[in-house]
């Protein structure tokens, strides 16, 4: 009677451990439900990475490539955004473009998750929020904060020190970091061969310039930074001057030669190819952040950090309004503007022409919102 | 490499749940049920 009892106690535990597992997989498997993106209507195709590198084919890996070609022929340009799901400034700036500009020369092919395996989880340890959201004229519009890393679900163990492609000896946990495994691996790692697959795209599309979106933490000294190669120096110099003009605090920095496996340095060195890397200040990012909410990724105003500006801490200004989504995708799309505008007056022949691209100005104003498409 | 590791975690998953069943204290399964919670999601590689 007494073992009749106890079976049926570990019975119901069971079925207890099976609810839960049942109701966790629902939540971690809305995690890899991607939030829909509108194209605006120069959308010319969308392809997947996996059709420049057949390798990604069914694998976490493979993401959505956006292309808008114009009529005249010019420059060819690659935006990637996402290749570090946990920094939303360089994801909603591809996302803002995507559904808003209509090219007329040149092409500006867009990647808004490099990164798609990144994207499916958070970031461990963190308490970070597994989605943010922002409002549009049109409703409210959810967006997945990922992890700066492939889910380690996708590749897995890994290697306690990490030689990338390139040769550069990493810790383990760089394996999983799409922006230290170019110029990729065909036979590699899934983060390998992303890198390789975008490698192919910027061969195959002859891409000329390419930009890669990011987000760093305030106290960090690469920030509020264009990164670039020594193929894109007078490009960088120049962009420079015009976003002081304008009113947005930048600084040069160059690619170091000894540091592999970033883009700006391997799709410089491998493509022989303009490469820049923009990178905004994120509150939500640093190690000094209070608790990481929603809001502090949408408004960027957080305590701690006001408090490590007055000490002198940080290298960028941080202040009572702190440094919101807005500002910092306004800052990449004011970046991307001028990169474009000097590119025409580096090289004439490689020029392209994007109406609709939503102004920085107005950004700061009334929003993101108002530049997201409705659902269609 | 990954079916290895899935063996590894379907063994301790039967461990487990032969365990619950075998434990008397009432206690000792209840964590056990709360242990076998995280295997099941690894066994299946939700996360």
């Amino acid at each position: 009677m007494r073992n009749i009892k106890g079976n049926f106690i570990s019975a119901l535990l069971l079925l207890f451990a099976i609810a839960i597992c049942f109701l966790s997989t629902l939540k971690f498997l809305s995690m890899q439900k991607k939030e829909a993106i509108f194209p605006s209507r120069g959308l010319t195709s969308r392809k997947m990475l996996s059709s420049y590198f057949p390798g990604l084919k069914k694998t976490w890996g493979d993401t959505d490539v956006y292309l808008y070609e114009g009529q005249e022929k010019g420059g060819n340009l690659l935006i990637l955004g996402g290749a570090h799901a946990n920094e939303p400034a360089g994801f909603i700036t591809a996302v803002l473009l995507i559904e808003n500009i209509q090219v007329s020369t040149g092409k500006i092919i867009i990647v808004p998750r490099a990164n798609n395996s990144g994207f499916t989880h958070s970031q461990p340890q963190e308490g970070n929020p597994q989605r943010y959201s922002l409002e549009s004229p049109w409703g409210r519009r959810h967006f997945r904060h990922g992890s700066r890393l492939t889910n380690p679900v996708h590749q897995w163990p890994d290697p306690s020190i990490y030689i990338n492609p390139a040769g550069q000896k990493l810790s383990g946990a760089d394996s999983r970091n799409l922006n230290r495994c170019y110029p990729g691996r065909k036979t590699g790692s899934l983060t390998e061969k992303i890198a390789s697959g975008i490698m192919e795209l910027i061969k195959k599309e002859k891409i000329d310039l390419a930009l890669d979106l990011h987000e760093a933490a305030p106290e960090y000294p690469v920030i509020n930074a264009i990164v670039f190669h020594e193929n894109s120096a007078d490009l960088a110099a120049l962009t420079l001057m015009e976003l002081q003009i304008e009113g947005f605090d930048f600084r040069l920095e160059a690619s170091p030669t000894n540091l592999r496996g970033l883009s700006h340095r391997e799709w410089g060195d491998h493509a022989q190819i303009m490469a820049i890397l923009l990178e905004s200040a994120n509150a939500s990012h640093g190690r000094l952040k209070g608790k990481t909410s929603p809001a502090l990724i949408v408004e960027g105003k957080d305590k701690n950090y006001m408090k490590a500006a007055k000490l002198g801490l940080l290298f960028v200004p941080y202040g009572e309004d702190g440094i919101p989504l807005k500002l910092r995708v306004a800052r990449h799309l004011a970046a991307v503007k001028s990169i474009l505008s000097n590119l025409e007056e580096l090289y004439p022949e490689k020029r392209i022409e994007i109406k609709n691209m939503p102004s920085s100005s107005e950004l700061k104003k009334v929003g993101i919102g108002p530049f997201l498409n409705p659902p269609n | 490499m990954q079916i290895v590791y899935h063996l590894i975690v379907f063994y301790l998953t039967c461990h487990f749940i032969w365990y619950l069943f075998r434990e008397k204290k009432f206690w000792n399964k209840v964590s056990v049920a709360l242990v076998l919670i995280m295997f099941l999601l690894r066994l299946f590689l939700i996360k």
